[in-house]
């Protein structure tokens, strides 16, 4: 069963008071364990898909599905809910917060969800990137590749069925992001969740189970391997 | 050209995309140079074009005689035998109450057969300033009679009207003969006969002010001389308006005080245009190192940011301008209030909206504003284009300053304390200011180790206990720790004035109430009708103060009597109690701590004199010192005995004992009784009779328990203005921290929006801003408290004693405290619920992607 699937999803903007279509007509589907990479030229809706799927957003038209929920059937609060449960998000700039120290970065989403022990998960999933020790640090003591490894644990500190990334390797060398992308490729397979990652990386796309290429808000072509 | 529209362009047009945070700085402006445009002008209106009622229609004359108690009549017929052409002006000056409305007003006698003639058999009457009342011979005739007066026009009495006014403690009945223009009411008066006027007061033999018109040359100096020659001992000739120029000088140390604090509400508004030109600096970073990038100098950085500023002081000026003198009309009422209750009768001058007044406005908003916002616009232009990329080094040069900072406060503590026993500069508590500054600048260094100190210590510990809001709302102040302490500055700074100001009126409101235990000791008062003040003294009928003394049931009455006289160039109060009477003397309230007793006896029937605490101050006198002043037709001198607590008149009395006074001064009628009870009298019986024996005379008859009432009554109002300052300071300082949280919201957008993708509520989100404002309030109102007492104690024992010469015994008014700086606190958290709104309002996407 996918742990997320696109029905004929549409999704417009107002722009100036123009209709944008951002996204026309998608639907896909995702398993588990499966690492995805979406691919195409800046502005054909790689992002909005990205975030239809993490439910930041609702569709025009059509149904985004995460792990049986519909979530154009929910409000804010249950959006926020779903988010919580069901999704980790890793940025391209990493968007770590500078005034918190690592541990208190990676265990913020469990915080916020007011779960018990998110030292001890945080420690974990520190220790799942490579980080362990470093947990007392603050973001700018540590290397562009180090932030990014933060990022991923704090995106897996809920145990989230669905990774979403947004050019992760963006702001990193190649060496840096191609260790990066592994780590994703690994733990994907590991925890058997779903990684969906928007990137314009040829080396990206190489290492993904799946590439999705879209063009002007469509699906040009999905390969699969 | 080019300039001021890229100016516009990089500067002004931002600030027109977040219009609630440009409007909340520029009224925290406009706030500020309103109060103290308002306070300028009513300053000025109540004190500072002071005129004594009983200048009105004075004229201008050259010189006037004056003695205390009164001129002797006959000094007039020496005058007149002078052989020089002096035009002579004899005049009874007191108040009458026009008994149907209760409105009190100058009662001026004129001998208006001599001023009738004054030109030559001419027709002017009376000449003032800028009018001549024109009359003739058969309107003089009828002036002449017992029952004539005139009024001012203002009064909208026509010829013919009977009017009935209350002259000390008798109500006549008067005929209008004549009206006159009286400029809206500001020389209204009541005008009659110098004979009728003696008749209607019960003065006969005397005038109170002889006023003489003199030709030039010689000069006035050398006239001064040639009437000083044929005055007896005591008589005093001066330049005419000596009075007016005594009473402002006394009037001069309230009008600065009360000036002063209206720069409270300015000083916490320079704080927070240094927050809001830190804000744009902070934020516009990036543009600043790629505008320097492009090729502009590091001045035209720091003149884009002080333009910034000068634009928010332009425009606050703009508005405090119609503002201020808005306000200026409610407190020229209250300013008027107090100067009528403690210092003297007067009549505020017009509001005058002068060119002087708007440059004032427009260098008090601009220039507190460029100065303020001079340290972070400098910064801002000597950061490099690299650096200007940087992110979190600003805050960190924060935290390295911290300690230096700490210890700069310390020094300037030490100072502050250095500066708080400086003795006052001519009469002005200079020193004492200077304290209170010094006190407020250590304050401000020190708040950012406070505030790190508390936050680093309980953030943990508020996540713990109000969840990870708290923990991400503590983080986020102490992270930006300097925009933090700002706000805690700002904020502290107008509670701690509110908190200093509050315990100085609570421990002088206890001290009152203590010191009226002590002298108040009779059982009921009497006085004639109508309003009272500290320069005015109508008489009881000796009859009844006779009748009274001889009611069952009354102990016994001392008789007071009181006059003005003028002293070093003070005006005083000379009073006098009846020693020889039945007395009940309450604990001491003595400088010296000696029994009442004790001390009372010495002045009995002596040439020995009590002197009240403001006098000593006034006139740099102690116990033991000899005074010398004009006395009836005598210079005499008097030891002073002794000095006694007077928290009752600002003025400065000289009190003797009624044997003494009447040596010199022998008018016996006294200005008020004290009335003493048999021990088992009833006061309500004791009231019933004495009113009873009061028919046919307007006096008012008060209990202790009344005065007591009615004095603190009089005492709060006097400091309603005070707490109006305050409040507006409070105001300035709530708003300001909600457009800082607005800056907050709006800087640190992506984190909130991050905190949205990371699985933050809405109300998570709204809690965050809310715990942020709170925490604010909390630190403002633990630093305002601290800041506070230290003030309250420079308020207290320094500026207080050297304005006013009061001993305040300190109180902690904790009812009163409390409620205020709950006020504060809710409305510094409510000051959170826009921001936070603001904050839910975002989008999570925008923000993030943004970046």
């Amino acid at each position: 069963m996918a742990i997320v699937s696109f029905e004929k999803v549409s999704k417009d903007y107002l722009t100036d008071g123009q209709r944008v279509h951002a996204l026309d007509d998608i639907t896909l589907e995702i398993e588990r364990g499966e690492f995805v990479a979406l691919m195409g030229r800046s502005g054909c809706g790689k992002s909005t898909l990205l975030n239809l799927a993490g439910a930041m957003d609702f569709p025009t038209s059509g149904n985004v599905v995460l792990d049986g929920v519909t979530t154009s059937a929910l409000k804010d609060a249950g959006l926020t809910c779903l988010r919580r449960e069901k999704v980790g998000f890793i940025f391209q700039s990493f968007q770590l917060l500078h005034t918190l120290t690592v541990f208190e970065n990676v265990e913020l989403p469990l915080l916020l969800a007011g779960k018990p022990k998110a030292r001890d998960a945080a420690r974990e999933r520190l220790d799942w990137v490579e980080l362990d020790g470093l947990g007392d640090r603050y973001p700018h003591q540590l290397s562009g590749g180090q932030m990014q490894r933060v990022g991923i644990a704090r995106a897996l500190v809920q145990s989230p069925a669905i990774l979403l990334a947004d050019e992760p390797t963006g702001n990193l060398d190649t060496i840096t992001g191609n260790v990066i992308l592994g780590l994703l490729k690994r733990l994907t397979r590991e925890l058997n969740t779903a990684t969906i990652m928007a990137t314009h990386s040829a080396e990206a796309g190489a290492l993904a189970d799946a590439v999705v290429r879209l063009r002007d808000g469509k699906i040009e072509e999905i390969g699969r391997r | 050209m080019g300039r001021l529209f890229l100016f516009y362009r990089l500067m002004i047009r931002p600030l027109l995309k977040e219009p609630v945070r440009a409007a909340l700085t520029i009224f925290a402006v406009t706030l500020g140079v309103a109060v103290v445009l308002a306070m300028d002008l009513a300053g000025n209106a109540a004190t500072g074009s002071f005129r004594a009622s009983m200048e009105t229609l004075a004229g201008d004359n050259d010189l006037e005689i004056v003695a205390s108690g009164g001129v002797p009549e006959a000094i007039v017929g020496s005058l007149a035998t002078l052989p020089y052409y002096i035009r002579i002006s004899p005049r009874m000056e007191d108040s009458a109450v026009l008994a149907d409305s209760n409105q009190t007003l100058p009662l001026i006698g004129l001998d208006l057969v001599a001023e009738a003639n004054a030109d030559g058999g001419g027709r002017a009457l009376v000449t003032s300033s800028d009018k001549t009342f024109e009359t003739n011979e058969d309107t003089i005739r009828q002036l002449q009679k017992a029952d004539s007066i005139w009024v001012g026009a203002s009064l909208g009495k026509k010829l013919g009207d009977r009017v009935r006014l209350l002259i000390n403690d008798q109500v006549r009945e008067f005929t209008v003969r004549g009206v006159y223009p009286d400029s809206n009411g500001s020389e209204s008066a009541v005008v009659m006969d110098l004979a009728t006027a003696q008749r209607a007061l019960n003065r006969f033999g005397s005038v109170d002010r002889i006023l003489l018109n003199v030709p030039e040359p010689p000069a006035l100096d050398e006239w001064e001389q040639r009437v000083r020659a044929i005055l007896p001992t005591g008589v005093e000739v001066r330049a005419q308006g000596t009075g007016t120029i005594e009473n402002r000088r006394m009037l001069a140390a309230f009008r600065w005080n009360l000036q002063l604090l209206s720069y409270i509400a300015l000083i916490v508004g320079a704080f927070l245009i240094y927050n809001t030109i830190s804000v744009s600096v902070v934020r516009r970073r990036p543009e600043t190192g790629i505008v320097r990038a492009l090729g502009a100098s590091r001045n035209a950085v720091l003149v884009a940011f002080l333009g910034e500023a000068a634009f928010f002081g332009v425009t606050g000026a703009l508005f405090g301008l119609p503002m201020g003198r808005l306000m200026a009309s409610g407190a020229v009422k209250l300013m008027a209030a107090t100067v009528e209750s403690l210092y003297v009768s007067s009549r505020p001058g017009a509001i005058a909206l002068s060119a002087w007044s708007v440059a004032l406005a427009f260098v008090i908003g601009v220039g507190v504003a460029v100065v303020s916002a001079y340290s972070p616009a400098r910064e801002a232009s000597l950061v490099s284009p690299v650096e200007a990329m940087a992110r979190g080094r600003r805050e960190y040069k924060t935290r390295v300053h911290k300690s230096r900072d700490l210890l700069l406060a310390l020094v300037l503590a030490i100072a502050a304390a250095g500066a708080s026993r400086a003795p006052a500069m001519q009469g002005k508590p200079v020193f004492g200011y200077l304290a209170a500054i010094l006190l407020v600048a250590a304050s401000a260094l020190a708040v950012p180790a406070f505030t790190d100190a508390i936050l680093s210590q309980s953030s943990r510990w508020l996540g713990k206990v109000l969840g990870v809001e708290a923990l991400l709302g503590s983080q986020s102040l102490s992270a930006s720790l300097r925009r933090t302490s700002v706000l805690v500055g700002a904020l502290s700074t107008a509670i701690a004035m509110m908190v200093s100001v509050g315990i100085m009126v609570g421990s002088f409101r206890e001290t009152v109430l203590i010191w009226m235990n002590d002298r108040l000791p009779a059982d009921l008062y009497l006085r004639p009708a109508g309003a009272p003040a500290p320069d005015r003294h109508p008489t009881v009928s000796l009859e009844l103060a006779d009748k009274i003394s001889k009611l069952p049931g009354v102990a016994g009455i001392d008789r007071l009597r009181a006059y003005e006289i003028s002293l070093d160039g003070m005006p005083a109060t000379l009073a006098s109690v009846d020693l020889s009477a039945f007395r009940r003397d309450n604990q001491s309230s003595f400088l010296s701590g000696r029994p009442t007793a004790q001390v009372l006896a010495e002045i009995r029937d002596s040439k020995a004199v009590l002197v009240s605490e403001p006098f000593t101050y006034k006139h740099h006198v102690r116990a033991g010192d000899s005074i010398t002043f004009s006395l009836g037709a005598a210079r005499p001198s008097f030891r002073i005995a002794d000095i006694y607590y007077d928290y009752g008149s600002e003025r400065g009395t000289i009190l003797m004992d009624r044997q003494t006074m009447l040596r010199y001064l022998p008018d016996p009628t006294p200005s008020n009784l004290a009335i003493y009870l048999m021990p088992g009298t009833s006061l309500e019986a004791a009231r019933n009779e004495i009113l009873q024996a009061s028919s046919g005379y307007r006096v008012l008859l008060a209990s202790n328990r009344d005065l007591r009432a009615e004095a603190i009554r009089i005492f709060d109002r006097t400091f309603a203005i005070t707490y109006a300052l305050e409040a507006v300071a409070v105001i300035v300082a709530v708003m300001g921290v909600a457009g800082a949280l607005l800056a907050l919201v709006i800087d640190r957008r992506r984190e909130i929006g991050l905190l949205r993708f990371l699985g933050a509520s809405a109300g998570q989100v709204h809690k965050q801003i809310l715990v942020e404002a709170g925490l604010l309030g909390l630190l403002a109102n633990f630093a305002g408290l601290a800041l506070g007492f230290a003030l309250s104690l420079v308020l207290i024992f320094v500026i207080n004693k050297q304005s006013f010469g009061w001993t305040i015994r300190f109180h902690w008014p904790v009812a009163v405290l409390l409620g205020a700086i709950s006020v504060v606190y809710a409305a510094t958290v409510l000051s959170g619920l826009y921001p936070a709104q603001v904050a839910v309002g975002l989008n999570p996407l925008e923000a993030v992607h943004e970046e």
